[in-house]
């Protein structure tokens, strides 16, 4: 499982062991403020992080930032 | 004279261990094994008159079967105070042992039981009257003589106090009433002896977290199918579950079968811990199925799931917390689910 969370350090204090930093929480996973294309790009490369941190072997609550 | 019903399981009952844990329940006439015992603290205030004995792996996989039994037995000895265990730290005992006390409840028979902090049986019916045993049986004598004066007391029908004046574990009940003092100087007073490093005691003590292992990495996620789950609060419009803004302690899950992404016509978010108008207005800020639906096109990931899972992740107990996500995990692996998103907000 990986974790997109606004708050990373409140994912990984609760046990989230794969977590990728989200955009604010309110919108986690994208951005309403821009134009909708834009919006969904950047939703994009947020999910795409997140499956790549799916593929990543970690040992305990990771921070994955992997562009 | 007190009639007592006491429930067991096979290995107390020394019918053996792991070897006996299917057996299914049989009643026996008065005390079994550690019921000599239960009968040696009541004195002439009680007698054992039955007990239950049933195999642990039995009662957890034919749980209906086995709680029709035990409502039978209750039934048929109409005793006054049901004795469950105790179960110390043994999960499959513990959760039997509850779920004797919830149906001793909806029979209106006081009951108790005993289990180590930690059983996972006390999460099976908080409202069990549970006295803290040790990790194992060396805790006998203390754990059945506490459970004896508590059950006493139950059934006499004297109004019982809370549980660190009782001595049973906490069962998340609060009752309103009144302080000596307003809780600004009591919250002063405890900051003070803080930072002076003085003993102090906690009005809202917080559950602690518990490491967990990860899961092992997905390797291809072309070949995966991948399920996306949310603390979000993001429902079909009109809430038909009536999840809640907050304090939930339920999960619920929803067909996206056919769906491209999320509209606020179909969607709405009732989250109640955020200002949640954006994410109504486009849902898939929160459950990105929009992109999800992409991804899938593409090939970049095998499959995804057509359910999505969401639970309001505002204010929830961590007990809740545990059970939701335990149950949202055995869903996702019946589905043979690979890889998870959660999106939490």
């Amino acid at each position: 499982m990986a974790v997109i969370s606004a708050l990373p350090p409140l994912a990984m204090q609760a046990g989230a062991n794969r977590v990728v930093q989200g955009v604010k929480i309110e919108h986690v996973c994208g951005d309403p403020s821009l134009p909708s294309d834009a919006d969904k790009a950047l939703r994009r490369r947020l999910v795409e992080q997140a499956l790549r941190a799916l593929g990543r072997d970690v040992e305990a609550p990771t921070l994955v930032d992997i562009a | 004279m007190l009639r007592v019903s006491h429930y067991l399981n096979q290995f107390f009952a020394g019918l053996g261990a792991e070897q006996a844990a299917n057996r299914p329940p049989e009643t026996r006439e008065g005390f079994v094994g550690p019921g000599r015992v239960l009968q040696a603290l009541l004195r002439d205030q009680g007698q054992v008159v039955s007990t239950m004995v049933c195999g642990d792996s039995f009662f957890a996989e034919r749980t209906d079967e086995a709680r029709r039994a035990v409502r039978a037995w209750l039934e048929a000895v109409r005793p006054g105070l049901v004795v469950a265990g105790p179960a110390f730290a043994a999960g499959r005992y513990g959760m039997a042992c509850a779920e004797v006390c919830r149906i001793a409840d909806e029979l209106k028979i006081p009951a108790v039981t005993g289990m180590h902090r930690e059983n996972p049986g006390l999460l099976a019916y908080r409202k069990a009257y549970v006295i803290p045993a040790a990790d194992s049986a060396v805790g006998m004598q203390p754990a059945l003589s506490a459970m004896v004066t508590l059950g006493l007391k139950l059934v006499s029908g004297a109004p019982i106090g809370p549980a660190e004046t009782e001595g049973y574990l906490p069962r998340g009940v609060r009752r309103p009433g009144m302080r000596g003092r307003p809780g600004a100087e009591r919250a002063v007073e405890m900051l003070v002896a803080k930072l002076s490093g003085r003993p102090f005691r906690t009005e809202m003590p917080v559950d602690a977290y518990e490491a967990v292992p990860p899961a092992p990495p997905v390797t291809d996620l072309r070949r995966a199918r991948i399920a996306l789950v949310t603390t979000g609060a993001i429902v079909p419009r009109g809430n038909p579950d009536h999840l809640k803004r907050c304090s939930e302690t339920r999960w619920a899950r929803y067909s996206i079968v056919g769906v491209q992404a999320l509209t606020p016509d179909d969607y709405e978010c009732v989250h109640g811990g955020f200002y949640n108008e954006m994410a109504s207005h486009n849902p898939n800020l929160v459950v990105p199925l929009d992109v999800m639906r992409d991804l899938q096109r593409e090939g970049v990931i095998g499959e995804l799931l057509d359910t999505y899972y969401v639970t309001t992740g505002n204010d929830q107990r961590l007990a809740d917390c545990r059970r939701n996500g335990r149950e949202i995990a055995a869903d996702l692996r019946s589905a043979n689910v690979n890889g998870v998103l959660l999106v939490a907000t």
